[in-house]
């Protein structure tokens, strides 16, 4: 549905009505306005004691309508999309700005073209509650059958379907279609008494299609393996350590350590501890991070930004030197730079701020076999649940749901439910070995900055030569 | 404004029946909300908006589903009604997708819990940033250490009408006031700590409007120059700001579904002594004023004063219809309304150890935690490991900020060491948790 005429048609909106916004919008006379409508779908389907015990689909629609007055916001929003009540929020928007009687002159419209960085070849709304179920029978019989000790399954398929239309001051017109499914199963094991719970999870922008038995295998034998690893595992002893960081997930620490960091929201306000590092040093030169909207399909990947800016491929470091900040429109104008794709909102009740798209590190030249057999006590990690980070003071935490000891440069007792707190700049200059082996995480991660945001990450191996690792003592 | 919504939720519940339900609960919701922000010494943002929902939870040939929307025109409606009933069929049937019995329904207004505040919309734009600016002139250009103020003031305005095919019907109106200030200060090297402070009421009038911005800067600066930790057993004092974060873990483990699931490390403890015997969680739902106060839960069902710990004894679950009946357990609510705890049965405790300063002379040294950085609890175990941020203490005196360290136990365990309960909860969140602290605790640091 992504052709601007069948948009305009959805929100009920001409050309001319969008011109009329943004025109009332500007009345007092602020320096860009946008208009941003959305239509969502989304449906969900639940397994739980081996039967689909839930369906659920929600609607949700509006227009967001956003002024900026210099790095001043006013927002406001409306449900309801007559002219009168757009007429009315616009009106709200505009009272951020105080310069009534400007003339901003005839306002242009034409119609923006991105790439596509995602696609439903088989729309969700083609397909019944019916045509999902056997996915979620198929993981739950393949979990059941591939251990005794399986208690208990619960899974889940979300899916949903966003229509955008976008319009900005500066005569940028764009409407998009984006897609979005996870799959999500936790297992509950009991073996003598012990009762250890799993999880795993899968998404993407992506239409039907994403559903296969490929997947429900994957994850099936994924959840299997890491609730059992749980039987067994210790709480290592707690404190300062050498911790290697698994490929994949472990692009927490890069979203946690140093993504939320860089910002531009943050360091224009001056309370990041990384606002005074542009252009800087700040790590191995064998290190380059980004931050890229642009892969196919992933769960972080936007065509283009809710500012109406096109999606790209950001170095935040590259070869260890702060090359860039994450910007919305009002950081990159504060920083007289252009802005990087990077404004995001969480709906059409949210005005948008600098947000991650795809976070990871690119690879290094080392093995990962080497990095272990680096280590003579220290701890690995792979599977985490959610992390946290203070801005200024640096600190940041994952939460570890299971990985192993480093006896020695070998991996020996399994280990669980630890947090790992460390210092974003410390930790980034920390790590002393990047291995060749980055991998994108498609699971289902959410960041939480004030609004919530689909995101992904990934990473190599890389060892941190000092972490404080929750434990006994 | 309210008759519309009300309107809208009846004719969706008559056209579900029509459309085949066995049953429906229905909800519809309104929310009005502004804000104003200030950095520095700036406007920085203003936010204003009017949201409504309507919720529909479907019964149809022992099947259940939950739909919502916010396009509630006649016709569309319909149609997502009819899609909805015809969705709902295509799954398993659930025998135990019933509504709640009717006598455990709330049967009415018993008297006004204090939720409303009529002179909403009096308060004008002028006087909400009125007020967010002298909150953030508290801070800004006080001290030459400060790096950024930032302070709000918001106010919501919240209705819910909910009814079902059983007969319930109730409505709830809620107004909230707040303003919230954070702090950020220059430390040495490129740190720049920050720190936050809140207040919000109910009423307008009985908004505390002075003091959120000194507070968060005070906050901030008593940051400067952390020091880490030794790793080792160190007494825990936790704020009261924050001391909900290891109730929850426990309010979790009591959830019926969580329970049914046997995901949870209090499954099959109903009635053991698991915790001190002085030791009390309670709810008290009904309190004048609080913010968490309600007469009914989710399903409607009545709520009242209940002692969910009692004694050390787990005394209740949290179990709704649906896992009632897939237990074979008695309905409950569905969780707290307006929980507390202390040692012993009163609460207030009467007591005479109070606030934080009280108890840290009490506990000698240790560790005061004044805020949480991540970390989780495994459902299964009750294991935790949570990241904190706060203050070390010897003598009843805070010495110094601490940084980058993690506390490290099991929930059970943690709450069998718990030496003080004060009395200080702050009325600005739902429940109503005091300063908490606790012997010999494993901290991690370096």
């Amino acid at each position: 549905m992504n052709h601007p005429e069948e948009m305009k048609a959805l929100f009920g909106v001409s050309e001319e009505d969008l011109r009329r916004l943004v025109t009332i919008a500007l009345s007092n006379g602020g320096d860009y306005a946008d208009l941003y409508f959305e239509h969502s779908i989304s449906n969900e389907l639940t397994l739980r004691d081996s039967e689909i015990n839930g369906a659920g689909t929600h609607v949700d629609y509006g227009v967001g309508i956003r002024v900026l007055s210099g790095e001043k916001t006013g927002y406001a929003y409306t449900e309801i999309t007559t002219m009168k009540e757009m007429e009315r929020a616009a009106r709200t928007a505009s009272a951020i700005a105080s310069d009534p009687g400007r003339d901003i002159g005839p306002l242009s419209l034409s119609l923006a073209e991105f790439p596509r960085r995602y696609k439903a070849s088989i729309p969700w709304a083609d397909k019944t509650v019916s045509d999902r179920i056997p996915y979620l029978r198929e993981i739950d019989s393949l979990v059941f059958s591939a251990d005794p000790r399986v208690n208990k399954v619960m899974a889940r398929i979300s899916d949903s379907n966003t229509n955008i239309l976008f319009y900005n001051s500066d005569g940028v017109f764009a409407t998009d279609e984006r897609p979005m499914c996870s799959v999500a199963v936790t297992c509950i094991m009991k073996d003598n008494g012990v009762t250890e719970n799993g999880s795993a999870s899968r998404s993407f922008r992506s239409g039907f299609e994403m559903l296969s038995e490929e997947l429900v295998k994957e994850l099936a034998a994924e959840v299997v393996t890491k609730t059992s690893m749980q039987f067994g595992a210790l709480r290592p002893s707690g404190g300062e350590m050498p911790v290697v960081m698994g490929s994949g997930s472990s692009g927490i620490l890069l979203h946690e350590a140093i993504g939320h960091a860089f910002e531009a929201d943050f360091n224009r306000l001056g309370t990041s501890i990384f606002s005074d590092k542009l252009g800087k040093r700040i790590c191995s030169e064998e290190i380059s991070v980004v931050d890229d909207g642009t892969i196919f399909a992933n769960r972080g990947s936007i065509s283009f930004d809710d500012e109406g800016i096109e999606s790209q491929k950001t170095y935040m470091v590259r070869n260890g030197i702060l090359n860039s900040y994450l910007h919305d429109r009002i950081s990159a104008n504060y920083y007289k730079t252009a802005p990087t794709g990077n404004g995001r909102r969480e709906s059409f009740r949210h005005m948008p701020l600098p947000r991650m798209r795809a976070t990871y590190m690119e690879g290094g030249s080392a093995k990962e076999s080497d990095i272990i057999a680096s280590v003579k006590k220290g701890i690995f990690v792979d599977n985490f649940s959610n992390g946290q980070v203070q801005i200024g003071a640096g600190d940041f935490t994952f939460f570890v749901k299971s990985g192993y000891l480093i006896e020695n440069g070998k991996l020996t007792s399994p280990i669980k439910d630890i947090n790992i707190i460390g210092n974003g700049p410390e930790a980034l200059a920390d790590i002393v070995a990047v291995a060749d082996n980055p991998v994108i995480d498609n699971g289902t991660w959410t960041c939480g900055k004030e609004q919530y945001c689909a995101v992904s990450c990934g990473m190599p191996t890389v060892l941190v030569n000092k972490l404080t690792v929750g434990g006994v003592n | 404004m309210f008759k519309n919504l009300k309107e809208v939720a009846q004719r969706a519940l008559e056209r579900a029946m029509k459309e085949g339900c066995r049953d429906v609960r229905v909800g519809s919701d309104m929310l009005i909300q502004s804000s104003f922000s200030v950095r520095n010494d700036k406007l920085d943002r203003l936010h204003q908006s009017t949201g409504s929902s309507l919720y529909l939870q479907l019964y149809v040939d022992g099947r259940y589903g939950y739909y919502s929307t916010n396009r509630t025109e006649e016709r569309e409606l319909n149609a997502f009604i009819k899609n909805a009933v015809e969705a709902t069929r295509l799954i398993s049937y659930d025998p135990d997708r019933v509504l709640p019995s009717k006598e455990l329904y709330f049967k009415g207004k018993e008297f006004d819990l204090k939720q409303f505040d009529n002179s909403y919309d009096s308060v004008s734009p002028e006087v909400k940033k009125e007020i967010a600016f002298a909150c953030a002139a508290e801070m800004f250009g006080k001290d030459k250490r400060v790096v950024s103020v930032n302070c709000e003031y918001g106010d919501s305005l919240e209705y819910y009408y909910m009814a079902d095919t059983g007969g319930f019907e109730g409505e709830m109106k809620q107004t909230l006031f707040t303003i919230s200030s954070e702090c950020s200060v220059k430390d040495r090297g490129d740190a720049r700590p920050e720190a936050w402070w809140y207040e919000s009421s109910l009423m307008f009038d009985s908004l505390v409007r002075e003091g959120t911005g000194r507070t968060a800067m005070e906050r901030a600066l008593s940051r400067l120059n952390p020091k880490k930790m030794k790793s080792g057993k160190y007494n825990m004092v936790i704020e009261n700001t924050v001391a909900s974060r290891v109730i929850s873990p426990i309010i979790s483990a009591l959830n019926g579904s969580a329970i049914q699931q046997k995901n949870s490390f209090l499954e099959g403890k109903l009635g053991n002594r698991l915790f001190p015997e002085n030791l009390y969680f309670m709810d008290r739902p009904h309190i004048i004023g609080a913010e968490g106060s309600r007469f009914y839960d989710g399903e409607g069902i009545a709520t009242k004063n209940i002692n969910i710990i009692e004694a050390g004894v787990v005394n209740t679950y949290f179990i709704n219809t649906y896992n009632s009946r897939k237990l074979g357990m008695p309905v409950t609510i569905e969780g707290p309304s307006v929980l507390s705890c202390s040692l012993g049965e009163n609460f207030p405790s009467g007591r005479p150890v109070n606030g934080v300063s009280e108890i840290l002379n009490k506990m000698e040294r240790g560790i005061l935690v004044t805020g949480f950085n991540g970390g989780n609890t495994n459902s299964s175990s009750g294991d935790f490991s949570f990241g904190v941020q706060g203050f070390y203490f010897e003598n009843g005196k805070v010495l110094h900020p601490i940084k980058e360290m993690n506390v490290t136990g099991n929930i059970v365990t943690l709450w069998n060491s718990v030496a003080e309960i004060g009395d200080d909860p702050r009325n600005t969140s739902r429940w109503l948790i005091p300063t908490l602290a606790f012997e010999s605790v494993n901290f991690n640091g370096n």
